[in-house]
């Protein structure tokens, strides 16, 4: 309690009255436990943001990596909490008509790729290794703080990823993949270790859904841009640079999460249903039964952005050390004498006397 | 039959017996089978649409940039040249050229190459090739992409393509505006045709190797300035900036073709600037008669191996095949004036230069080499091709005569077993028969074989050594004579050189395993050629028989003379006959003959020429693979044996012997 407190005093002082309305609509449910269950406990959040592919054919990839990045931050989540790995240099491809600039639109309105994007990981440095590693915590000696998962018992974590998928495995530069056991496997070291509160999982490639189906960890959401033997498509072709600029997926839920604002009431169960069949050629996959809460309640935020939960309150709080009093023992009390202060002078001004 | 009751013979033998006796039956339906599998590879059943494979390519993805002022600029540039080819009558404009890369902003340079021409006595000829490289702005010059243009002088006997040039220049100008590419793009304008570009080429590959400059006949230099690996090519022939249509040639050196996704990606492109273009594309009024499907395509497909048969490549873009340089031609032809439809003057080349930018930036994005697709394919209509697995089973078929023969030769051939494969009358000849071993004589065929190698090798390298090249004499007649002088001694050789007992069969054997391993070889390496080869020549190899049999001596006689019409000078002539007669028809036969008789030294001396300068293989296929195999053909078809006499007393006994063997076998037991 002392750790938390400070900080949720300090989280987002003036949007206490959007931030407890999930509070409020779980206090009209009968049962108590479900008003627990309901009430998201995390702490802080963090972004894992993969675009796995490279190749200048493949430069929606990193126009859907850098518009999610974007949201992220926008929303709140700062670049000290988000991962971002970009396997290809788009950029600076000497392809590109426009050096230092990434789109996601043909109309080219937003440089997804501004002046304040941090890669984290990029070019050959994006492998299925280092992946794992950053998940679980286990990186090498030596690792900079910015190329390190930091989170806790009470992170949120929103993993994105997005490349060349197949049945069961992502493909990881052009040279080795990520098969779903080992993401389970790293997801349930995670748990295992407690780095994460709850995990949002959602991934954009050809057959994505394969991809979650091996989870057993608790606590994880996930949503995959297609079920196993679908393609997810590109969205549309920008012939000033001749490539595709990003793909259906990822381009609706865009289309959904800038019409988020930090405080909004949207939900993640909207967020789900960003994409129907009809305008993303793919079905989109949604894996639930590892997650406690109902997406409908959960506002989008607790992935997206970095509103913690905050409750008001009007009572007096207690913040001494009252509820840890196991730790304080009787002795060291009994220790403790009556001592006198005496400061010294800062000068030695007699000198000067 | 003592044979049938042996216990000691295996089932397998019985097999092997029951289909010796109709071997001929076996391998001509395999030919038939072979032929005919062909013919269905001109059903759409047979057959598949191109795609393209390679993701990095994206074609037409990006909209065209380029516009009216590049035409304009090729118009003005074209009416420069002009005015210079004026005053270069027979040799290239280089410093107009060279002045107009500089103005543009390319990195230009010269190359100087030397041909010494080995025969009559020997010349030497210069040339001169002019090259800009446009350096990629923003990454290092590890690849390239080339895009040459050739220019023909005005004297020039081909057609004029001189608008190449300046349509080359225009591109060149408005891709040097732009920030994108990721390859060195090489402006490339070459003159005396492939000479030119080979000597290009070389100079670019091993230009600042240590060659033994003194044995080399083309002298290729070095280059000043390179831009790494070269990716691709796109040779550029246009006959006037107002064209009709363009035809795309991929017909390379030896049959080599580009991967098809290149050919795919031109055909793309082009037809989204709406301009028609195909593989053998012919004008309009030609493409409007009605042909069945069926017939179109086996056109197409026969037009093509024809093509590549020869190993001539049918546009500089040929040569960079050797180095692994996927290229092609765009031939664009000139619309004719009397075309009711003119399109405005001042932008009738945009279209194809849109093309030539759509598929300069397709290339720019490509990431390695050309890979996905197929290197080893028939088109059979422009977006249609039989892929390697599809039409290599017609050429294993026939060639799987050859094998067939050969395994059920040597089965029955007189082995160690011997005595007990002879039959009752020699038994009853000779008692002591089962007894001894009968050796075959493999030294003196292997001695045959070599000798008969020997005369193809010398074929290959006579006709360039020093004292003959010194002689005044033209290439054609210097070859020819080696070539007749060399042919004969092996029209000679069986008259002359006559095996032991037993060596024909042996040779027999050998021969049809060279010539089915030779047919394989050629036909992986162009199928075309194999293939030709294989239709003509297994049915000879069919009837071929090493058997004495006097009963059917009109068809031995058949098989004589149907040897002797193979030889493969005669069957240059005929091909080079027919031609003529096809190109000339007005003419009297016997100009006809004669004719086709220069014609066909004359092809022989280019094919030695051209083995020499660019590594055209059809001269070494045919002087040293198929002429020995014709010389050992020609000693089967005679069947000259030892102890002639002997042998004839022997066939006139009552029953025959279904082992050709027997007899020869008799008379070593009894000498």
């Amino acid at each position: 309690m002392i750790t938390k407190l400070p900080i949720i005093l300090a989280a987002m002082f003036g949007c206490c009255l959007a931030a407890t309305q999930p509070a409020q609509d779980t206090r009209v449910l009968p049962e108590g436990f479900v008003d627990a269950a309901q009430r998201s406990t995390h702490t802080n959040n963090w972004a894992v943001l993969v675009d796995a592919s490279r190749f200048w054919f493949n430069y929606r990839h990193v126009a859907n990596v850098l518009s999610i990045y974007r949201s992220v931050k926008r929303l709140g989540i700062p670049d000290s909490q988000i991962i971002l790995m970009i396997a290809d240099d788009m950029a600076c491809n000497a392809r590109n008509p426009r050096p230092g600039q990434v789109y996601n639109n043909a109309n080219q309105h937003i440089n997804v790729y501004g002046d304040d994007v941090e890669v984290d990981y990029r070019g050959y440095e994006v492998t299925v290794e280092n992946f794992v590693r950053l998940l679980t915590g286990r990186t090498q000696n030596g690792t900079a703080r910015s190329k390190k998962l930091l989170s806790d018992a009470g992170s949120n974590v929103l993993i994105y990823l997005t490349g060349h998928g197949g049945d069961g495995f992502l493909k990881f530069q052009d040279s080795e993949e990520i098969t779903s056991q080992e993401l389970a496997d790293g997801i349930q070291q995670m748990w295992e270790k407690k780095r994460y509160n709850e995990l949002f999982f959602m991934v954009d490639t050809c057959q994505a859904a394969s991809l979650y189906e091996k989870f057993t960890s608790p606590n994880v959401l996930a949503v995959a841009s297609s079920l196993v033997g679908e393609d997810s498509l590109s969205h549309h072709v920008d012939p000033s640079i001749g490539v595709y600029m990003i793909d259906r997926y990822t381009y609706y839920a865009l289309e959904f999460l800038e019409k988020v604002q930090p405080f909004s009431k949207r939900t993640i169960g909207e967020f789900l249903q960003v994409c129907p069949k009809r305008v993303c050629i793919s079905t989109v996959g949604v894996r639930k039964d590892l997650y406690r809460r109902d997406p409908h309640k959960v506002p989008i935020t607790d992935f997206f952005g970095a509103i913690r939960p905050t409750r008001v309150s009007t009572d007096r709080i207690n913040v001494t050390l009252a509820n840890e009093d196991d730790f304080i023992t009787t002795d060291e009390l009994v220790v403790m004498k009556p001592f006198k202060i005496v400061i010294e002078p800062q000068f030695p001004t007699e000198f000067f006397k | 039959m003592g044979l049938l009751s042996d216990p000691s013979i295996s089932t397998q033998s019985k097999l092997v017996d029951g289909l010796a006796r109709h071997v001929r039956k076996v391998c001509t339906v395999l030919y038939v089978a072979g032929v005919a599998w062909f013919f269905c590879l001109a059903l759409p059943e047979f057959n598949h649409g191109t795609y393209l494979s390679e993701n990095a390519l994206s074609p037409g993805l990006v909209y065209p940039e380029i516009r009216v002022d590049a035409n304009r600029l090729a118009i003005q540039l074209l009416e420069e040249l002009q005015r210079e080819r004026k005053d270069h009558l027979s040799t290239t404009p280089h410093a107009w050229i060279a002045a107009k890369m500089n103005e543009f902003g390319l990195e230009t340079h010269t190359h100087n190459y030397t041909l010494r021409y080995p025969f009559g006595g020997g010349k030497e000829y210069h040339g001169k090739n002019i090259y800009g490289i446009l350096r990629a702005p923003r990454i290092a010059s590890t690849e390239g992409i080339v895009f040459t243009a050739p220019y023909r002088a005005a004297s020039s006997v081909h057609t004029d393509i001189s608008p190449s040039v300046p349509l080359l220049l225009a591109f060149a100008d408005f891709a040097r505006r732009k920030n994108y590419w990721a390859k060195d793009l090489i402006f490339l304008v070459t003159e005396q045709e492939q000479l030119g570009m080979q000597a290009w080429l070389e100079a670019y590959h091993d230009g600042d190797r240590d060659l033994d400059v003194s044995k080399a006949y083309l002298r290729p230099g070095n280059l000043p300035a390179r831009a790494g690996s070269l990716q691709a090519a796109l040779n550029i022939e246009v006959q006037d900036l107002e064209i009709d249509y363009v035809d795309v040639r991929i017909e390379g050196l030896n049959g080599k073709l580009p991967n098809l996704d290149m050919f795919n990606l031109v055909q793309r492109i082009m037809a989204r600037e709406g301009i028609a273009s195909g593989y053998k594309q012919t004008p309009r009024k030609k493409r409007r008669h009605s042909k069945s499907l069926f017939e179109t395509n086996l056109r197409q497909m026969l037009a093509m191996l024809a093509t590549q048969s020869s190993g001539v490549p049918n546009g500089n873009h040929g040569l960079f095949h050797r180095y692994r340089i996927d290229a092609l031609t765009i031939a664009a032809h000139r619309r004719a004036t009397h075309a009711t439809l003119k399109g405005q003057p001042g932008s009738a080349a945009v279209p194809l230069l849109k093309a030539i930018e759509g598929i300069a930036r397709s290339l720019n994005n490509l990431l390695e080499r050309f890979h996905q697709s197929f290197f080893f394919y028939v088109i059979v209509n422009n977006d249609r091709y039989i892929s390697i697995g599809d039409y290599m089973p017609a050429l294993v078929a026939l060639v799987a005569c050859a094998f067939v023969k050969a395994y059920l030769m040597w089965s029955t051939l007189p082995s160690t077993e011997a005595g007990g494969e002879l039959d009752t009358e020699e038994r009853d000849a000779d008692t002591d028969v089962e007894a001894e071993k009968f050796e075959l004589p493999y030294g003196s065929v292997l001695i045959y074989l070599t000798a008969t190698l020997l005369i193809g090798f010398l074929c290959n390298v006579l006709p360039l050594q020093q004292y003959f090249l010194e002689i005044p004499m033209g290439a054609a007649p210097l070859t020819t004579s080696v070539l007749s002088f060399l042919s004969l001694i092996g029209f000679i050789l069986p008259f002359v050189v006559v095996l032991p007992p037993g060596g024909l069969e042996l040779l027999h054997v050998a021969f049809l395993l060279i010539y089915g391993c030779s047919l394989i070889v050629i036909g992986l390496l162009n199928f075309a050629l194999g293939f030709f080869v294989a239709v003509l020549t297994v049915p000879l190899v069919i009837a071929l028989e090493t058997k004495e049999d006097t009963s059917r001596s009109t068809l031995r006689h058949a098989i004589r003379l149907l040897a002797l019409i193979l030889n493969p000078m005669m069957i240059v002539y005929v091909i080079v006959l027919a031609m003529t007669f096809y190109q000339f028809p007005e003419l009297p036969l016997q100009k006809i003959l004669l004719r086709a008789a220069t014609a066909a030294m004359d092809a022989s001396a280019y094919g030695l020429i051209d083995s020499v300068l660019y590594g055209n293989f059809l001269y070494f296929v045919i002087s040293t693979v198929l002429l020995p195999l014709w010389i050992i053909c020609w000693t089967l078809a005679l069947s000259k044996r030892r102890d002639y006499a002997d042998y004839v007393e022997f066939e006139e006994s009552p029953a025959s012997s279904p082992q050709p063997q027997s007899p020869s076998q008799a008379k070593v037991k009894t000498s």
